[in-house]
């Protein structure tokens, strides 16, 4: 059913305000809320994602963005520093690519 | 009789379980030494064992050794892959250089039969290595036999890549890994604990060993006249900035609450406490287990083993380094509640506090774990086992 909306190309922003929602339902609003989430919000070090929290974002980013989205898969594929510096913003340049090689 | 040489890092949840199978090795008539980064007070060395620094060969090292130990500190704030890198990259390899020059010419100087390196102190093992010395390994915390979800092979081949770099500096020409032995190494868990199915045969799990005796005063009769259940608190010795927020989130969550909490913490981080929490900075923490119905800790292993041995229920709240590992196998054994302290809301802390009390399968599951602990022999199984390894290894160099 979220896939349906894939039908049509998400821009960058939406994309943003999508990962957004979702950051929020996995971690809880009352932790979001001094977060200030930013494209610039490192995904480990300021959304202080654990490992049960980032699959748990991975399956909603496949369940919305359609199953080609391979999210753990493409984490799996980094060095230990390109872990430590991802961004939200790589993430969003992520799932913008995957979508226009469809 | 035999000589051992324990090498061990400046951090006492590693050194403290070797304290006290160094001890008993003493007591049988073994010489013992333990060779450190640090020193350590004179109080917690066993009689008749000696801790040595070799400040010579460590002097030049010793503004990186300061650097090093303060990034520690850091751990609440670091994400789960910062944190492998502090440890094996800016902590443990740097270690292994500097302690090498110093632990070869002590092990000249005393001859030990067996060197006791524990699992993060790879200079020991290298030494052993390099001059054909038995060794064993230690392993105070339950191996994290799994690995983490977030391992990628380029994380792997980081790892490997340290190791054997390091092992080619320091002179081992061998793409195999000689930090650890081969031969032995002791765990201080049970393997049911550790979730350790089918463990390969140099693993030996020994379970917890004893505690040195803590004579602390404690207000006990404050503590018999408390009717409420009593929930024992602790954060261990590390962690000190965090302690005021971990606290308060305590207070908000039990603040009248029918619970009788004893913290073992600082008074003064607050003007004033609740009336149902006992406050003070050092308890004589194995004698105040036996009248608690359950533990809220971190997941520092030195608290838990005191839990498992009296078979306590626990809330375990990580915040860092191994924690989390720890965290899932209390949890994964049924024996408590894991809240990620990151994410602690003090409505969860009271319910899973009154889950933890009520439903009697996790004290019943912590019970489960205690007698496996017990099984597992602890002290006199460690002082067996290096007996013996010592013993069959010097007959086996001299034919």
């Amino acid at each position: 059913m979220d896939a349906i909306t894939t039908k049509h190309k998400l821009s960058n922003e939406e994309i943003f305000t999508i990962l957004k929602s979702f950051i929020t339902e996995v971690i809880g609003e009352e932790f979001v809320e001094d977060m200030d989430i930013s494209r610039e919000s490192s995904f480990a070090r300021d959304l202080e994602m654990d490992s049960i929290e980032i699959v748990s974002f991975s399956e909603k980013v496949k369940s919305h963005f359609g199953e080609n989205i391979d999210f753990t898969g493409w984490l799996s594929s980094m060095d230990l520093d390109q872990l430590i510096n991802l961004k939200l913003d790589d993430i969003i340049n992520y799932i913008e690519t995957c979508q226009s090689s469809k | 009789m035999s000589k051992f040489m324990f090498v061990v890092p400046p951090f006492f949840g590693h050194i403290s379980p070797t304290l006290s199978v160094g001890g008993s090795l003493l007591a049988k008539g073994h010489e013992v030494i333990w060779v450190g980064l640090k020193e350590l007070a004179a109080e917690h060395i066993p009689a008749g064992g000696r801790f040595i620094v070799p400040h010579a060969e460590l002097a030049e090292y010793q503004p990186a050794i300061q650097t090093i130990l303060r990034m520690q500190d850091d751990g609440p704030n670091l994400s789960g892959v910062e944190t492998l890198k502090l440890a094996l990259e800016g902590t443990y390899i740097p270690f292994a250089r500097y302690m090498l020059p110093g632990v070869s010419r002590i092990a000249d100087e005393f001859r030990p039969d067996v060197i006791v390196s524990d699992c993060i102190t790879f200079a020991g093992a290298i030494c052993a290595h390099l001059k054909d010395i038995p060794c064993v390994t230690t392993t105070p915390v339950p191996p994290d036999v799994t690995g983490d979800a977030m391992q990628s092979p380029k994380i792997f081949e980081w790892q490997h890549n340290l190791i054997r770099n390091l092992q080619y500096e320091l002179g081992v020409y061998t793409d195999e890994y000689v930090i650890h032995s081969r031969e032995m190494n002791m765990v201080f868990t049970s393997a049911e604990f550790a979730g350790s199915k089918d463990p390969l045969p140099h693993l030996k799990f020994v379970g917890p060993v004893k505690g040195r005796p803590n004579n602390t005063p404690f207000d006990w009769d404050r503590l018999s006249r408390a009717t409420s259940p009593k929930v024992f608190v602790s954060l261990g010795t590390l962690l000190v900035d965090i302690r005021k927020e971990f606290f308060q989130k305590l207070i908000d969550a039990f603040a009248g609450e029918p619970l009788t909490i004893v913290a073992a913490t600082d008074p003064a981080i607050f003007p004033e406490w609740p009336d149902n929490f006992i406050v003070q900075g050092f308890v004589p923490q194995s004698q105040l287990m036996p009248e608690m119905n359950a533990v809220i800790c971190h997941g520092g292993f030195n608290t838990v083993n005191d839990a498992f041995l009296n078979g306590l229920p626990m809330l375990i709240t990580p915040i860092a380094y191994d924690h989390f590992h720890t965290a899932s196998l209390i949890e994964n054994a049924g024996c408590g509640i894991k809240l990620r302290y990151k994410r602690l809301r003090v409505p969860d802390l009271k319910t899973a506090m009154w889950e933890v009390l009520n439903n009697p399968k996790y004290k019943q599951a912590a019970q489960h774990i205690r007698n496996t602990f017990i099984q597992a022999g602890g002290n006199d199984k460690a002082v067996e086992l290096l007996e013996t390894f010592a013993q069959e290894r010097t007959r086996t160099l001299s034919v």
